[in-house]
C-alpha cells in the first residue's frame, strides 16, 4: 500500500511538472570551449612584433607597393568581386557556387572593370624596366584574387600581346599593340596541340604560301594537329597566334608564328575555322579553353610575325639567323615572361596558404598537456611547427629569389638571355612544385576547415595544379638545367676559362674543406651551409660530366648518354636549385636591417639544414661526409 | 597651452544618469573645437569609465549649434610657432590615443550629432559604435583646404565607405547632411532633433552594455530620411569612375571628362574647383594615406596618421599647414599660397617621406594604449 502511495505521489509530481510552468533553471554544467573564443593572433601580447612590419612588406614585395595597394582597393571596393562583409571585415574571393559559364562571364566582366579603371595601361605600349615591374606587380595582385582572371588576362596580354611585341615588327606593333591593350580585340595563343605540348618543334599544323594571292594557308591535317587547351578560344577570342610548320616551295622551314582571326567582332566564328570546348577542368573554369581546327584558312602574308624570319611577296624564305636551332629558340622568347610570372605567383599562393594555416594554428586548440588544463594551441606543438615552419622559411628564400629573377628579367640584355632562360626554368619548376606540396600540407594542417572552399587553400590546389605542366612541363624544364650546366662545364673546360654565370663562380675557387668536428654552431653558420651546397654541386656536376663523356666516348649520342646516367641529371638539377637562391639573395644586405635581418637569417639557416637533410640526404649518404651522425644532426636541427 | 578666459574644466561637462555616462562638449564660442585640455579630459574619462562596472554606455553630445567643429588647430599652430613643433605634436598624440580608445572601447558610445561635426569632431564620434544624425547635422573632413589632411584615423572609416566615396569626401572636404551620412554608413541612425530628449531618456534606462540592446532603443526613435534631390550620393557612378584613379592628376583628368560629357550638371566642375583650392601636397598625401588605410587596422592607421602629422608640423617638405591656418582661420583672406603650388610640382618622393619614421632625436612612433582581452567582436574586427 505504501509503495502504491509513493508511486502515486511520484506520478502526480511528474504530471504536475508537465502542467505547471516552472522557472527555467539554467544548467551550468557546460561552458563554452576555449577553442571557440577567437582572438586574432596578432593581438596576443605574449609575442610582440619586434620590427616594423611595413619594412618587411617592402622587402618581400620589393616594388610598386602603391600600385598594388591601389589595385587591392579597386578590387575590394567594387561589387563585381564577390565582396562579403563578415564581422566588420571585408573579404573578397570568387563565388565557389557558380557554374562554369557563370565564372567565365564574371571573369570577362571583371576584366572590363579593370580595363575601364586603367589597370592595363602601358602593359604593352609601355617600355623599360619600370613599366614592366608595374605590370608584373599588378598581375601578381590579380593572381592572388583569382587564377582564372590572371590567366585570362595573361593569355591576352603576355602570350598574344607578347608574341605580337617580341616576334612581330613595326607593322604588327602599330596595328595590334594598342588595340590589344584596350581590348578592342581578344587574343589567344594557339601553340599546343593534342599530340604535341612540350615538343613544340613537333607541331603538326601546316602553313603553306600561295604566291598568286599573297596569302598563307593554314591547315590542320589530322586530329593530332588540332590546337588544344587554347585559353580564351572557346567563347571569346577574336584573334590567335598560330604556331605551325612553314612549308616554302615544298621545304619545311620549321615552326613559325602567324596572326589569324578566329571570330568577327559580333562573336561569330570565322569561316573555315572550327572551335570546340575543352570541357570542365579541375580548376581555372573561369578560362574558356578551346580546341581549334584550321580548314585551309587564308591569311595575308603580312600576318607572319617576321622579326626573326620573313617570306617575300614572291615566296622566298628569308632569315637573318641561319642556324635553325637558334631561330627556333628566338620564337620561344615570349614564353620567358610566362615562367617569371608563374614562379612569382606560385610563391604568393604559398604565402597565402601558409598565412592561413599558421594563423589557424595560432588560434585553434586541441588536447591538453595536463589534466584539467587548457587545450594547447596547434602551433605550440613541435610536430605542427615542423610541418609548417620549414615551409615558411623556404618560401622566404623563394620570395627573394623570385624578386631577383624579376629584376634580371626586366633588365634583360641579349647576353643575359641564356642565364634568364635557365634560372626562370629552374625557378618555375621548383616554386610550382613547392607550392603544391605547401598547399597540401596547409590543407591538412587546417583539418576540416581546410576542406571548406571559402577558406581558400582547397580551391588553390585545383586552381594551381596546372602550374606544374603548363608553360613548360616541370620535368622537361629541369632537364634544361642539367643540359645547360653540362654545356657550360665542357666549354669552360675546353677553353680553359673560368666559370661565369649560372651561379657556377664558386667552381673557380679551391674546393671547400669541411671541418672534421661538426658542432651545431658550425652546422648553423651560413659559411658552412654555403660550402656544403657548393661542394655538392661541384661533386655532382663533375661526376655527371665525367659519366656522360664516358658514354659519348663509347659511341653513344648525347641524348642517350643523358638517359643512361639517369638519375644523376636530376641530382644535378636539385643541387643547382638549392645553391642558387642562397648565393643570390644577399644575406649581408638583410643583416643590415636590424632585428628583421636576424629573424630572416635564423629562419633561412634552419630551412637550409632541413633542405640539405631531406632532399640532399642521398648525396650525404653516398659518402661525401661519410658520417651518418651528420645526417641525423641535419635532419633534427629544427 | 592656449590662454582661455573661462576656467578650463567648463569645456567638458560630465554627468552620470544611472548607468550612462553623459559627456557634453561645452566650448560653444569655438563651436566645441577640441582644445588640448578637452582632449586630455576626454581621455581621462574614457580610461576611468572602462574599468567602472556601473557605467554601461557613453553618450556624447555638444552644446550650441555644433557637436564639434574639429581640433583646435589654431592653438597647435600657435604652440609650434612659439617654439618646438613637438609641443604641437603632443596635442595630436593625445587626440589619436583618444580616437584609438573610442574605436576599441568595450562599451558602446552613442554620439548625438545634432549640428556641425567636422575633422576632430568626426574623430571623437565616428569611431564609436553608434552615431545618431539629425536634420541639423553637417559633416565634413575639410582638412585639405587647410594644408593638413583628414587625420584622427578617419582614413580607416572613410576607406570603408562604399566605392570611392571616402576618397571623394576626404579630398574635397564635401559637406554631407544627416540623410547622406546614414546612407553611406557614417551615421548608424537618424533621429529627428525633436525626439532627441526622449531618446536620451530611454538611453539612461539601459542596464547592459550589450550593443544590440542599445541599438534597439535608438531604433525606436529612428527614421529613414530620403536623400535630397541634388544629393552628391546620387552621383556615386561618377564618383567611383573618377575617384578610383591611381593619382590625383588622373582624378582631375577624369573629372574634367565628366564635366565635358555632362554639361547640364555642374557637380564635376564644382568638384574640380574645390580640389584646385586645396593644398596639392595635402591631396597627394591623403590619397596615398587612404589607399594604405583600406588594407590596415585602426591602430596602424593612427600610427601612420601620427607620423604624417609630425612631418607636417616639422614643416620640412612643406609649410602648407601653417599657410592654410593663416589664410582660413587667422587672417581669413581665404587665399592661401601653397608651396609647392601645383600638383605637378609636388615631388612624389617627398610624399613617400611623410610615411617614414621621423629622423629626430627622441621621436617615437605613436604608442597605443593597451586594450583588454575580451573586446566585443565589432571591435576586434577593426584591429
Amino acid at each position: 500500500m505504501d509503495n502504491d502511495n509513493r508511486r502515486a505521489s511520484r506520478r502526480t509530481e511528474v504530471l504536475s511538472n508537465h502542467l505547471l510552468p516552472r522557472p527555467h533553471t539554467t544548467t551550468t554544467l557546460l561552458s563554452p570551449s576555449n577553442c571557440l573564443s577567437y582572438s586574432p593572433p596578432e593581438l596576443s601580447s605574449s609575442n610582440p612584433v619586434s620590427f616594423d612590419t611595413s619594412v618587411m612588406r617592402s622587402l618581400l614585395d620589393g616594388h610598386n607597393l602603391d600600385d598594388r595597394d591601389w589595385l587591392f582597393g579597386l578590387i575590394v571596393q567594387s561589387p563585381l568581386f564577390n565582396r562579403q562583409e563578415r564581422g566588420g571585415r571585408v573579404f573578397v574571393s570568387v563565388d565557389y557556387n557558380h557554374t562554369m559559364e557563370q565564372q567565365r562571364e564574371e571573369t570577362m566582366r571583371r576584366i572590363g572593370y579593370l580595363l575601364d579603371r586603367g589597370v592595363f595601361r602601358g602593359w604593352l605600349t609601355g617600355d623599360g624596366p619600370q613599366e614592366e615591374l608595374r605590370k608584373l606587380a599588378l598581375h601578381e595582385v590579380i593572381s592572388m584574387y583569382d587564377h582564372s582572371l590572371a590567366v585570362k588576362i595573361g593569355v591576352h596580354i603576355f602570350l598574344w600581346g607578347g608574341a605580337v611585341k617580341f616576334l612581330g615588327t613595326k607593322r604588327h606593333h602599330d596595328k595590334w599593340l594598342r588595340a590589344t591593350e584596350n581590348y578592342e580585340l581578344k587574343g589567344c595563343f594557339a601553340m599546343t596541340e593534342l599530340g604535341h605540348g612540350s615538343n613544340v618543334r613537333g607541331v603538326e599544323t601546316v602553313t603553306t604560301y600561295d604566291s598568286r594571292s599573297g596569302e598563307f594557308v593554314i591547315n590542320t591535317p589530322c586530329e593530332s594537329a588540332q590546337k588544344y587547351w587554347i585559353g580564351g578560344a572557346a567563347n571569346h577570342a577574336t584573334h590567335t597566334i598560330v604556331f605551325s610548320q612553314l612549308y616554302i616551295n615544298g621545304g619545311n622551314q620549321g615552326v613559325h608564328a602567324f596572326i589569324c582571326p578566329i571570330r568577327d567582332s559580333s562573336g561569330n566564328v570565322c569561316p573555315n575555322i572550327r572551335i570546340a570546348e575543352c570541357g570542365h577542368k579541375i580548376g581555372l573554369n573561369g578560362v574558356d579553353n578551346g580546341r581549334i581546327w584550321f580548314d585551309n584558312v587564308r591569311i595575308p602574308r603580312e600576318n607572319l610575325l617576321n622579326s626573326v624570319a620573313d617570306v617575300s611577296p614572291r615566296g622566298e624564305y628569308l632569315s637573318s639567323i641561319k642556324n635553325v636551332d637558334q631561330r627556333f629558340a628566338a620564337f620561344l622568347a615570349p614564353l620567358t615572361s610566362g615562367r617569371v610570372t608563374i614562379a612569382s605567383s606560385a610563391v604568393y599562393i604559398s604565402k597565402i596558404g601558409l598565412s592561413i594555416a599558421i594563423r589557424y594554428a595560432l588560434t585553434r586548440r586541441a588536447f591538453s598537456m595536463t589534466p584539467n588544463g587548457p587545450e594547447v594551441l596547434l602551433l605550440d606543438y613541435p610536430s605542427h611547427q615542423q610541418r609548417l615552419l620549414p615551409l615558411l622559411a623556404k618560401i622566404y628564400a623563394m620570395s627573394f629569389a623570385g624578386l631577383e629573377l624579376k629584376m634580371m628579367y626586366v633588365n634583360r640584355t641579349p647576353e643575359s638571355n641564356k642565364e634568364i632562360h635557365i634560372v626562370s626554368s629552374a625557378y618555375k619548376a621548383t616554386f610550382t612544385w613547392n607550392n603544391m606540396r605547401t598547399l597540401q600540407e596547409c590543407r591538412e594542417a587546417c583539418g576540416g576547415q581546410g576542406v571548406k572552399s571559402e577558406n581558400r587553400i582547397g580551391p588553390f590546389k585545383g586552381e594551381f595544379d596546372v602550374h606544374s605542366t603548363f608553360e613548360g612541363d616541370n620535368n622537361v624544364l629541369m632537364q634544361q638545367i642539367s643540359k645547360a650546366l653540362l654545356g657550360e662545364y665542357i666549354v669552360c673546360q675546353t677553353k680553359k676559362q673560368p666559370f661565369r654565370g649560372l651561379g657556377l663562380e664558386h667552381m673557380n675557387n679551391p674546393v671547400p674543406v669541411l671541418p672534421s668536428q661538426l658542432r651545431s654552431s658550425i652546422l648553423r653558420s651560413s659559411e658552412f651551409q654555403l660550402d656544403l651546397f657548393h661542394l655538392r654541386e661541384r661533386d655532382l656536376l663533375g661526376r655527371f660530366v665525367a659519366e656522360v663523356s664516358q658514354y659519348q666516348a663509347q659511341g653513344e649520342s648525347k641524348e642517350s648518354a643523358f638517359n643512361l646516367v639517369s638519375p644523376l641529371p636530376c641530382f644535378v638539377n636539385y643541387s643547382f636549385i638549392d645553391s642558387l637562391p642562397y648565393s643570390l639573395y644577399v644575406l649581408p644586405e638583410l643583416s643590415s636591417c636590424r632585428g628583421l635581418g636576424q629573424s630572416f637569417l635564423r629562419t633561412s639557416n634552419t630551412e637550409n639544414l632541413h633542405r640539405g637533410g631531406v632532399e640532399g640526404a642521398s648525396w650525404f649518404i653516398e659518402g661525401c661526409l661519410g658520417s651518418v651522425e651528420v645526417v641525423i644532426c641535419l635532419d633534427f636541427c629544427g | 597651452m592656449a590662454f582661455n578666459p573661462k576656467p578650463d574644466d567648463d569645456q567638458v561637462l560630465v554627468e552620470k544618469k544611472s548607468c550612462a555616462r553623459v559627456i557634453i562638449l561645452n566650448r560653444t564660442r569655438q563651436l566645441n573645437a577640441l582644445s588640448f585640455y578637452m582632449v586630455s579630459r576626454l581621455l581621462e574619462i574614457f580610461l576611468e569609465d572602462e574599468g567602472n562596472p556601473d557605467i554601461m554606455l557613453v553618450i556624447m553630445k555638444g552644446n550650441g549649434r555644433a557637436f564639434c567643429a574639429g581640433g583646435d588647430v589654431s592653438a597647435v599652430v600657435r604652440d609650434v610657432k612659439g617654439g618646438d613643433w613637438r609641443l604641437g605634436a603632443k596635442f595630436f598624440e593625445n587626440e589619436f590615443k583618444l580616437n584609438y580608445l573610442m574605436a576599441t572601447y568595450s562599451k558602446p558610445q552613442v554620439s548625438i550629432l545634432n549640428g556641425i561635426v567636422m575633422g576632430g569632431g568626426a574623430g571623437a564620434s565616428i569611431h564609436g559604435r553608434f552615431r545618431v544624425a539629425t536634420e541639423k547635422t553637417v559633416f565634413a573632413m575639410p582638412e585639405t583646404e587647410l594644408g593638413l589632411f583628414p587625420d584622427v584615423g578617419s582614413t580607416y572609416f572613410l576607406s570603408r565607405l562604399p566605392g570611392f566615396f571616402g576618397e571623394y569626401v576626404g579630398l574635397t572636404g564635401a559637406r554631407l547632411d544627416g540623410a547622406e551620412m546614414l546612407t553611406c554608413g557614417l551615421a548608424t541612425h537618424f533621429v529627428p532633433s525633436s525626439k532627441l530628449s526622449l531618446l536620451e531618456e530611454s538611453l539612461y534606462k539601459v542596464e547592459s552594455n550589450d550593443a544590440t540592446t542599445v541599438s534597439a532603443i535608438i531604433d525606436k526613435y529612428s527614421e529613414q530620411p530620403s536623400l535630397k534631390e541634388n544629393s552628391v550620393y546620387h552621383r556615386m557612378d561618377a564618383i567611383n569612375r573618377c575617384f578610383s584613379r591611381n593619382t590625383v592628376e588622373e582624378i582631375l583628368y577624369y573629372l574634367e571628362m565628366e564635366a565635358m560629357n555632362n554639361k547640364a550638371d555642374n557637380w564635376a566642375s564644382t568638384t574640380i574647383q574645390t580640389l584646385k583650392k586645396a593644398s596639392p601636397t595635402s591631396l597627394k598625401v591623403f590619397l596615398k594615406l587612404i589607399r594604405k588605410a583600406r588594407l590596415q587596422g585602426i591602430g596602424q592607421c593612427l600610427i601612420t596618421d601620427y607620423r604624417v602629422v609630425c612631418h607636417v608640423l616639422q614643416g620640412h617638405y612643406s609649410k602648407d599647414f601653417f599657410e592654410g591656418c593663416r589664410a582660413i582661420l587667422m587672417d581669413k583672406d581665404r587665399k592661401p599660397k601653397w608651396e609647392p603650388s601645383r600638383l605637378e610640382l609636388v615631388n612624389d618622393r617627398h610624399v613617400d617621406c611623410y610615411f617614414a619614421k621621423l629622423d629626430d632625436e627622441g621621436w617615437k612612433d605613436l604608442e597605443l594604449p593597451e586594450r583588454l582581452n575580451n573586446l566585443p567582436p565589432y571591435v576586434t574586427s577593426k584591429l
